[in-house]
């Protein structure tokens, strides 16, 4: 899969005191909706600037579209909304959509027709020509996520886009990130709804203190905490459940109070069926079977509590930590 | 593309002045003041204000409408309109042009975009001195209509003015943008351009107290040898008297001298020793106020030269003797008085700035701005947002 985002080693020290990205390989491939997550301050914005040449980075190699990170000439092919925007309050939508496209070298034809089809997308046709300082945030977004959309980008990079938008705008946004996606544009969203990444994103990496933590499919990164999950309404004695435990190495938890929940940690079914056996065995009623998977939520936590002092934000330390379970 | 994306830029900056109301209200207050210079003039009965005519001996016959409207042009217009009024209302208009931009938010989508750094900075400073070329631009198209409706002139140097008046601008926009840059704060900006300007403001007075008291002590050391040497003469013909008659000449044949006298010359002449004495503190203050003028004139050196940049359209609007004309027209009381206009002093004085070149004035301010700008730009590029 040919590469849009291709970046080795990205480091950003901050007047030698804030160390906010410590050496952050990534890779995000034409087509694909790829989502960043992370605790606030853990350095995902920053990532994002550096790729669009909004911060210049300590140390960088690699490429954005094709050209050399730095390179401004790639950007004529990427949008991009920033999390904090603030597009001007005295421009209506359609001159922000224009203004932006103007700066992105689309000519004035194109642009104008453009305008209107993309506020007609984020369901703001009725505000064209209202001014953005009478918007509600929600609605500032949807122009935001227009204007980003501005120059037909091949990239479209949304630092969370959803910040401030309702269900129904969450949506709709998911449904404009589908549609992108359908068009054959690569999507990077920045976000830490992690929901929102779940529903939309092929591969999601996520980032902690500067340090890529894990990235993948959400498929690859959830296989791991992968397998079974038994609840039966008769509580076992401590005793039969320790036996139980030695009997079936697959067991990773066996809870006991009003009745049992049993976790296998394998994708093998194969592997559960003696356990199940057991427990009928034992006159036990099964309640509910079924497989589990971890949550993208599960993922992030994990990350973050292997982190020393935990999701602080941030909380950057200077001494550099392993990358465990990484993977790209 | 750079067409476009300069394009965008202006109209954006129009539409945020416009936004803010300035744009349209700098040029109202414009318009008033051509509307002003234009209701006043001259005929042959006397002054004339609107409707009404105040007769008297300021008439036609004293002097043209046309030498009336170049010199209120001189006078107030440019010094008072265009060098105060106006940049005071430009600075209010223009200062937050780069904190603005810089500002969080509204940096990331524009830096985002294919266009350079400097590029985007340079030409958001541009679309600054662009608006106040244009309220630049309609003052003295008013101008040029009243003198033309008014006076029957056709005077073309008058558009002298933009340049010069803009140049003038673009000296303090180049501290507003700095200060704008580096403190992120439209406020801060506009205030100590406001303070720079007034510190531009002293050091002219100084310059110019400075040029003043080392041109009047050059001329009393100037005349000071004739008057010792005269002093002498007497002090000589005295002593020659003093032998003829007999008497006895102090410091001659024996006979001491008075105390504090240096000679027999001295003992016979208090003058003389008054005389000598002021010679010698006219040549002490004479370096003294070198000194001083030198320090000014260094200061003086690597800041932009505001007054002399404005006093270059008196130059070059009209004719020396035209000039010397209106001013003596405008003097005329005071002409034979050690301060008029025609007094040495001031002829010396005048000779003083007159020697300053346009080559020295506008190459050394445009030197500061281009430094101040470099500085700027430079900061612009390299900082993280």
């Amino acid at each position: 899969m040919e590469a849009v985002i291709d970046v080795a080693g990205v480091d950003k020290m901050y007047r030698r005191k804030v160390h906010a990205l410590r050496g952050v390989d990534l890779q995000v491939g034409a087509g694909e909706i790829f989502g960043l997550l992370g605790p606030n301050g853990a350095g995902k914005s920053t990532l994002v600037k550096v790729l669009l040449t909004v911060i210049k980075p300590t140390k960088c190699s690699g490429s954005l579209l094709g050209k050399k990170i730095g390179d401004k000439s790639a950007l004529a092919n990427v949008g991009y909304l920033p999390e904090h925007h603030n597009f001007p309050k005295y421009l209506t939508s359609r001159q922000v959509l224009r203004h932006f496209g103007a700066m992105s070298g689309v000519d004035r034809q194109t642009r104008n027709k453009r305008a209107d089809e993309l506020l007609e997308i984020v369901n703001m046709s009725n505000w064209a020509n209202h001014k953005l300082g009478s918007y509600s945030k929600g609605m500032r977004q949807r122009v935001g996520i227009a204007q980003a959309l501005m120059n037909d980008p091949k990239l479209v990079i949304l630092d969370e886009p959803t910040d401030g938008v309702d269900p129904i705008g969450r949506k709709d946004i998911r449904d404009i990130l589908k549609r992108l996606k359908s068009e054959g544009r690569t999507v990077f969203l920045n976000s830490h709804l992690l929901s929102e990444l779940e529903m939309v994103c092929d591969r999601v990496a996520i980032m902690v203190h500067g340090l890529m933590r894990q990235q993948g499919t959400i498929q690859e990164l959830t296989e791991d905490g992968s397998g079974f999950i038994i609840r039966a309404n008769a509580p076992l004695s401590p005793s039969t459940i320790s036996a139980f435990q030695s009997s079936c190495p697959t067991i990773e938890s066996a809870v006991n109070s009003d009745g049992i929940e049993i976790k296998f940690q394998t994708s093998d079914a194969d592997k559960v069926q003696p356990a199940i056996d057991a427990l009928r065995s034992n006159g036990v009623v099964i309640e509910s079977l079924g497989a589990r998977r971890p949550s993208l939520e599960d993922l992030f936590i994990q990350a973050v509590s292997e982190e020393p002092g935990g999701a602080r934000p941030g909380a950057q330390s200077e001494s550099p930590t392993t990358s465990k379970g990484a993977h790209s | 593309m750079i067409l476009m994306q300069t394009k965008a830029i202006f109209i954006d900056a129009y539409r945020e002045l416009n936004a803010k109301k300035l744009f349209w209200l700098t040029m109202v207050i414009n318009l008033l003041a051509v509307f002003i210079f234009a209701s006043i003039g001259i005929n042959e009965k006397g002054f004339s204000a609107l409707f009404w005519t105040f007769d008297g001996q300021f008439n036609t016959s004293m002097m043209s409408a046309e030498t009336f409207y170049k010199l209120q042009f001189l006078l107030w217009g440019v010094p008072y309109w265009l060098s105060w009024g106006t940049t005071i209302l430009a600075l209010i208009s223009t200062a937050g042009i780069i904190p603005d931009l810089v500002s969080g938010g509204t940096i990331e989508p524009m830096l985002s975009k294919p266009i350079g750094r400097g590029r985007l900075f340079l030409t958001k400073y541009l679309t600054g001195l662009f608006f106040v070329g244009a309220q630049i631009l309609v003052f003295t198209i008013g101008c040029f209509l009243v003198l033309l409706l008014r006076a029957g002139s056709t005077e073309f140097g008058l558009f002298l003015t933009i340049p010069i008046v803009l140049a003038f601008f673009s000296f303090l926009f180049s501290v507003c943008v700095f200060v704008g840059i580096v403190t992120r704060s439209t406020i801060t900006a506009l205030l100590l351009t406001i303070l720079f300007w007034l510190m531009l403001f002293i050091l002219n007075v100084g310059d110019s107290i400075m040029i003043n008291q080392r041109e009047r002590a050059l001329m009393k050391a100037e005349s000071m040898p004739a008057m010792v040497e005269q002093q002498e003469r007497f002090a000589q013909t005295k002593i020659d008297r003093w032998i003829d008659e007999g008497k006895p000449v102090p410091g001659m044949d024996g006979e001491p001298l008075p105390a504090g006298a240096e000679d027999s010359l001295e003992a016979v002449s208090t003058a003389l020793m008054i005389a000598r004495e002021e010679a010698e503190d006219a040549e002490k203050g004479v370096k003294t106020w070198t000194a001083w003028a030198a320090r000014v004139y260094g200061a003086k050196l690597l800041l932009p030269k505001t007054q002399e940049t404005i006093g270059l359209l008196s130059r070059h609007l009209i004719e020396d003797e035209e000039l010397d004309g209106l001013i003596n027209l405008m003097n005329d009381n005071n002409e034979n008085s050690q301060n008029g206009p025609n007094s040495e002093l001031n002829q010396r004085v005048a000779a003083v700035y007159e020697a300053r070149t346009m080559k020295w004035i506008l190459g050394t301010s445009f030197a500061f701005e281009a430094f101040l700008l470099g500085l700027s730009t430079i900061i612009f590029i390299r900082r993280d947002f």
